[in-house]
């Protein structure tokens, strides 16, 4: 599926990632607080469902924002494994295998932008 | 030293842009496929950079393997490479001969 | 507010939070076999700390912050030491209610939340460079 403009798919992901890992963040900041469950972010896939179905029904009006304006809901998991007495249920290693994969994406999404922004570079020059 | 170099840049060319090598000795015929090859050059460029820009969106959604998204960009970074150091050549050329007296 | 620089305050209060219970922890142990001083005085008494999360609505983050460090109140188990200056008139001395192995689990689970909280703040940062990093040539 061809990407409306690679630079703009980057950014909105650059995003979410930041949003997630500011909630993993507090996920393992929070790994001993009684009765705090775990939080993540909706998957970027329906961030992006969300923002193509509101480019679609705009399109005669003016185009808004959409999934960009930073509102990804952070919902509470369903907890995995069996809950604590303490009703705490961080698992800290899938926090930690949460944030490694986020550093994952987040180094291809910067290499990638910065890949394409050479090539736009090179091909302006005289 | 020359012969030893220009195989060498037409391997370069040949690989980044994927072309079929084109034979030095076919003098006769170097005109009318010179021009050819040239527009195969830009068409071949265009489309490695399209190939890579897709892969990179469907690498961004986590659609694709990320050995074939780093290959496909620096195969796009090769191509422009030489496309533009065949524009520039060309560029070079132009203001030369318009430069020569009648 | 910037959701990296966001993290890196969240992991941050986490790095504190994990602090203090190693004080906490530390306290406990240093104190284990601090017993009162006159006949029948009661000991040193455990300490306990619980945390509570903060909802930033501004980064959209929860911090973690120290709601309360309060006493542990379960009994005092006695020790019959008689030539102790605290001892009643039985000889049984009242030793703090603090129990070792439970002191080191704690102190173990702490340095492990701490080690998490660090990478996390590692990550945050390295996130931000990357992202200037974009703007440098080559």
């Amino acid at each position: 599926m061809d990407p409306v403009n690679l630079f703009d798919l980057a950014s909105q992901q650059a995003r979410w990632l930041s949003v997630r890992q500011t909630t993993i963040a507090g996920n393992i900041a929070n790994a001993n607080t009684p009765g705090y469950r775990t939080h993540d972010v909706e998957p970027f896939e329906k961030v992006l469902d969300r923002s193509r179905v509101a480019m679609t029904a705009t399109q005669t009006g003016h185009l808004t924002g959409g999934a960009t304006e930073a509102g990804y809901a952070v919902k509470q998991e369903e907890p995995k494994h069996a809950v604590l007495p303490s009703q705490n249920t961080v698992a800290l290693e899938d926090e930690l295998m949460k944030a490694g994969e986020v550093r994952r994406s987040f180094e291809l999404n910067t290499a990638i932008v910065k890949a394409f922004h050479r090539m736009i570079m090179l091909s302006s020059k005289a | 030293m020359i012969g030893s170099i220009s195989p060498l840049g037409q391997q370069v060319l040949t690989k980044a842009t994927g072309l079929p090598e084109i034979a030095p000795a076919a003098t006769g015929a170097v005109g009318t496929s010179f021009a050819s090859a040239l527009a195969d050059v830009a068409a071949q460029t265009a489309a490695t950079m399209r190939k890579a820009e897709q892969l990179s969106a469907a690498g961004i959604q986590g659609q694709a393997n990320t050995r074939e998204v780093v290959d496909a960009v620096m195969s796009a970074e090769q191509a422009l490479q030489a496309a533009i150091a065949i524009r520039d050549k060309i560029v070079t050329a132009y203001l030369e001969v318009s430069r020569m007296g009648i | 507010m910037d959701p990296l620089v966001a993290a890196l305050k969240v992991a941050g209060s986490g790095l504190g939070a994990q602090s203090e219970r190693l004080r906490v922890v530390s306290e406990n142990l240093a104190n284990a076999q601090s017993t009162g001083n006159t006949p029948g005085a009661d000991p040193y008494r455990r300490k306990t700390i619980s945390f509570a999360a903060e909802l930033d609505r501004a980064t959209g983050g929860s911090t973690v912050e120290i709601a309360n460090i309060g006493n542990d109140q379960s009994a005092f188990p006695l020790e019959f030491q008689p030539g102790n200056e605290a001892a009643d008139a039985n000889g049984y001395v009242k030793m703090p209610n603090v129990n070792v192995l439970i002191e080191m689990a704690d102190m173990n689970e702490a340095n492990r939340s701490y080690e998490a909280n660090l990478q996390v703040v590692k990550q945050a940062r390295d996130l931000i460079s990357m992202t200037i990093d974009l703007m440098r040539s080559q």
